[in-house]
């Protein structure tokens, strides 16, 4: 997924750059009152660590091998803000020395890999982990098990995938803007790109469900602080219950890190079922029921209709689990 | 992918900083290194016209040439790098034609050999360090600088774990379906983490033994003079030509 330079349209190039360095800008604000000396070199050979890990093919099949990128690894082990620095050095290093993504592209792959997998990763984790499966202290003494591996499955998985779905549409943002003499055409990128991380997603899940597994049943001799209720979780920053609140900053951080694309795409073209319409002559017929609410014209606009809808469906699915879950509950 | 990762560590591990000495660019300042190739490689990526972007490769190549850095090195390198690119110029030929392909692999190769030759003709530190003189924040350059001495050590210590693997008969599996091969791999990354984890408390005890307070220090202190200006404004004035014919062609 490491993205070369001269491949995307400088806009978008530079639309990531401004992003990554807000946010990566607004993250070493916050650790360098809260980070300690110590935690220096655990951050960096978690770092290493991980970079390693990326050297690790697994087979995906048909003779293909795809490899770990630990960004949801990161954030579970080390927390989202040391994560999104920490995975910031790794590209750092990869475009330095080995060439992997480029200078002008740094942007716009750190938006992908060390924020947009990280903080989704995490998010995805703890919402997952509170929500569904959280509640049994009774398991403290088990490190191991199917149910607490089903979080950092999905986590992990849905971390590449929508790393892959932010690749996918800067690509075809940068051709639609370009005129075609930078990126890949979406019809061509989506499906190939997205395609090919679903199912590297299944390897990064099994991978890092087996590497926390592995590190919490060595964990008296690892970096690893397991709290009391057997979560496989090395922590070098505290936890809190309202982690659901912060994973839920996390996700809709992500998303107002996906917007701006849409609008620069959204100049330019119009989504892919008006186009399809328009080319068979369909007019559009007057709407059955007038929506109450529309997206928005301008960023902040649509960035808060997003944050409502946001809060809407996480409502609307947490009231469903607690009403699912009144019935099977032994009191 | 994680090919080209592999291929360009055995290329580091193997002469690691030692072609740095043999360049005059080893004398260059990082600083003015730095600002030069990336400013340069910035430029490259803007070029729309497929002659200026040969241009823009001949000029990388003829840099790479002049560096006296061994060509078999850079090969080596570009090799590592070249999956990416690859990809990339193929599926842009694959569907927009094959000059657009062509076009995409001269831009992505002018851009990647100028950042090779950076990186092979600096020493590691000398280039961290300058990226710090430059600015960039303490927290990321600290840990650029820890993270990479913890990588060498580590990707040895992978090497050997992956040949215990092979003499006790391990085979990677054929596909995501082999539950065994996964979770080998799996357990062979989580213990890269624990062994990596005591050699970290170790080293650090070593490097607050050393004075080490939360940051380096700078590494050399050496000062911009004529070589390290001409430098950059050769630098400048190909860029500036680059531009103003990419201007010049669009205008």
């Amino acid at each position: 997924m490491h993205i070369p330079d001269g491949l995307m349209d400088p806009v978008v190039a530079l639309i990531g750059w401004a992003e990554f360095v807000i946010v990566i800008g607004v993250t070493l604000l916050i650790l360098r009152k809260r980070i300690k000396e110590k935690d220096l070199p655990r951050v960096a050979v978690l770092s290493a660590g991980i970079f390693v890990a990326q050297m690790l093919n697994f087979p995906v099949g048909g003779g293909t091998t795809g490899h770990l990128i630990g960004g949801a690894l990161f954030a579970i082990m080390a927390g989202p803000l040391l994560a999104m620095v920490g995975m910031t050095v790794i590209l750092l290093i990869q475009a330095m020395m080995f060439g992997d993504g480029g200078i002008t592209a740094l942007g716009l792959n750190a938006l992908n890999m060390a924020i947009i997998a990280p903080l989704s990763g995490w998010g995805i984790y703890h919402m997952l982990n509170q929500m569904s499966f959280g509640n049994r202290k009774s398991d403290a003494g088990r490190t191991k098990s199917f149910w607490d591996s089903i979080p950092v499955a999905c986590s992990a998985w849905a971390s590449v995938f929508l790393a892959a779905c932010a690749c996918a549409a800067e690509l075809s943002v940068s051709y639609a803007i370009s005129g075609g003499r930078y990126g890949i055409a979406a019809p061509v990128s989506i499906p190939a790109v997205l395609g090919y991380h679903a199912v590297i997603g299944v390897g990064e899940a099994a991978i890092t469900v087996g590497i926390l597994a592995y590190i919490n049943s060595v964990a008296s001799k690892s970096p690893s602080r397991t709290s009391g209720d057997g979560k496989t979780v090395i922590r070098l920053g505290r936890t809190d219950p309202s982690k659901t609140i912060w994973a839920a900053v996390a996700i809709l951080i992500v998303f107002a890190l996906a917007l701006p694309l849409y609008f620069v795409y959204a100049r330019e073209g119009r989504d892919g079922l008006e186009q399809t319409m328009d080319d068979a002559n369909v007019q559009e017929g007057s709407p059955v029921l007038t929506a109450p609410f529309s997206y928005g014209e301008n960023y902040f606009a649509a960035l808060f209709m997003g944050i409502v809808g946001f809060v809407v469906v996480a409502l609307l699915c947490s009231g469903t689990i607690r009403l699912l879950g009144r019935g099977h509950r032994p009191e | 992918m994680i090919v080209a990762h592999v291929r360009g560590h055995r290329v580091r591990a193997e002469a690691l900083d030692e072609h740095a000495q043999a360049s005059w660019l080893h004398r260059i300042d990082a600083r003015a290194k730095l600002v030069g190739i990336l400013g340069f490689v910035i430029i490259c990526a803007l070029m729309t016209n497929s002659m200026l972007i040969f241009s823009s490769l001949v000029l990388s190549v003829l840099f790479a040439g002049l560096s006296q850095i061994p060509g078999k090195h850079l090969v080596k390198a570009y090799l590592g790098a070249l999956p990416f690119i690859l990809i990339a110029s193929v599926s842009v030929s694959a569907f927009s034609g094959p000059e657009r392909g062509l076009d995409m692999w001269g831009r992505t190769s002018a851009c990647v050999i100028p950042l090779l030759v950076l990186a092979s003709g600096t020493e590691t530190y000398e280039l961290f360090s300058g990226l710090r003189r430059l600015h960039m924040p303490t927290l990321i350059a600290t840990l650029l600088m820890l993270t990479y001495k913890y990588l060498l050590l580590m990707s040895e210590e992978m090497a050997r774990m992956s040949i215990a693997r092979r003499a006790r008969g391990f085979r990677p599996g054929k596909s995501l379906l082999d539950r065994y091969g996964l979770s080998v791999l799996s357990y062979t990354a989580g213990m890269i983490f624990v062994r990596s984890s005591d050699r970290g408390e170790r080293s650090y005890e070593g490097l607050r033994a050393r004075g080490f307070r939360k940051e380096f220090p700078i590494w050399s202190s050496s000062r911009i003079g004529v070589p390290d200006i001409s430098f950059m404004a050769v630098f400048l004035v190909l860029s500036v030509a680059l531009v103003s014919l990419q201007l010049g062609v669009v205008l």
